[in-house]
């Protein structure tokens, strides 16, 4: 039971940074590393689960980005 | 240059395909919880809310089997390739479609229980060390995981995000969300009382996703080792290797240098590829680096043009330059590196598949 509801509550925690994460990433950073999002906004709700899912990798990929731009895309 | 993302894009045949689905979908539902009820022994009737959980979680499972059939399929006959066209709608329903089978469980078999009920599912069977009573449960939540991301990440956005080789990785994680489910099928339902009908299903489903991917790997190896004999041939030959197709651009030209004094350039334009020498008539200008209109290099030294196929200015001027022969093997371009005499016409590879 214990271990349990220690997975269950590591998930809410992992979801909850996920959320941190969309939230920043959405507002601040696609507009900077992603030229197609630039004036588009109806997409970026779809991408919240993905975000919220995978965030280590978005945040990753993020710096990534930023560092060095189209060329490592 | 880039498009805006839009949410779905969705055009005739996508929404073709999508009502096809939906239509396949529903249909299957209703059969399974309408019509099998019928055929059911009637000592042991069946809930109405399990019917639906077995309806929804067999449809996944076909689904699953399906989406990992069309890869195959469209490589092995390309008149499959329709159903690869819009494969990632099917991955999203088929995640939608187990999540409410993952739903019908929670709210059936741990509703009413004190605990909350996402704990009680983990906790009520904890035997990892057994195969049978293992908790195949903990399977089902892993590929729903895996389905659950792969399904979030199948916006275009992602692709372009996460680069191609990620992207990639990424979604090749649909093969671990099968064995998970044929695992949590195997230890979970098929344990149950005997049902030769849906056992028969579940093994033939797992042998035909490993045969096909059996089929396709044999083909593409012997294809590969054809290739490998075409290239060695011709290399043997005196062709040389001028690199890959993904390296040239379209509209562009790669410059292969096959002596101090002789460089080629090989252009992609049109599907299609064409190899001339790299320097101009006039002033031996660098035409690999000219620009490609209407099947002409223009020379960007002083707009010198010449048609690619043939290496001939356009009438009324008169200047000609060598060609090349190529050929494209797989999607390896190789080289015969005696010129053609300028002028000369040299059918240009078309690229077909291999683009």
């Amino acid at each position: 039971m214990q271990t349990a509801e220690f997975l269950i509550e590591i998930g809410q925690y992992y979801l909850m940074a996920g959320g941190v994460v969309a939230a920043l990433f959405l507002v601040i950073g696609i507009d900077r590393i992603e030229p197609s999002s630039r004036g588009s906004y109806a997409f970026r709700p779809l991408l919240i689960p993905g975000i919220c899912l995978i965030w280590p990798l978005v945040i990753y990929r993020w710096v990534v980005l930023e560092k060095h731009g189209e060329a490592r895309r | 240059m880039s498009v805006q993302y839009t949410p779905v894009i969705w055009n005739r045949n996508k929404i073709f395909y999508d009502a096809v689905l939906l239509i396949a979908v529903a249909l299957y539902l209703y059969i399974f919880i309408r019509v099998g009820p019928m055929f059911e022994d009637v000592t042991k009737p069946i809930d109405g809310a399990i019917l639906r959980m077995r309806a929804f979680g067999s449809c996944a499972f076909l689904m699953l089997t399906v989406i990992l059939c069309i890869g195959p399929l469209a490589r092995l006959d390309r008149r499959f390739l329709p159903l690869l066209y819009n494969r990632r709608h099917f991955g999203v329903m088929t995640a939608g479609i187990a999540a409410v089978h993952a739903n019908y469980v929670l709210t059936w078999y741990f509703n009413f229980s004190p605990t909350d009920r996402y704990v009680a599912l983990l906790s009520s069977n904890t035997n990892y060390g057994q195969l049978l009573g293992f908790p195949f449960e903990a399977l089902g939540i892993a590929a729903l995981i895996v389905l659950f991301v792969l399904a979030a990440t199948s916006h275009d956005f992602w692709l372009s995000f996460l680069g191609a080789p990620i992207w990639k990785a990424l979604h090749m994680s649909i093969y671990a969300a099968y064995a998970f489910v044929v695992l949590h099928v195997a230890l979970g339902a098929l344990q149950g009382p005997a049902d030769p009908i849906f056992t028969s299903v579940v093994a033939a489903s797992v042998v035909l996703v490993c045969g096909l991917h059996f089929a396709t790997g044999r083909m593409e190896a012997r294809r590969e080792r054809g290739e490998q004999t075409a290239k060695a041939s011709l290399q043997e030959a005196g062709w040389v290797v001028a690199g890959e197709l993904e390296e040239i651009d379209d509209d562009c030209a790669k410059v292969v240098t096959l002596t101090e004094d002789e460089r080629v350039a090989i252009f992609k334009y049109d599907g299609k590829l064409s190899a001339i020498t790299n320097a101009c008539a006039h002033q031996n200008g660098p035409l690999g680096e000219g620009k490609v209109l209407w099947g002409c290099i223009t020379c960007p030294w002083h707009g010198y043009q010449y048609n690619l196929a043939d290496g001939r200015a356009p009438e009324p001027f008169t200047e000609k330059i060598s060609t090349y022969r190529l050929k494209l093997i797989g999607s390896t371009v190789l080289l015969d590196p005696n010129p053609q005499p300028p002028g000369t016409y040299v059918e240009p590879v078309e690229i077909g598949e291999a683009a």
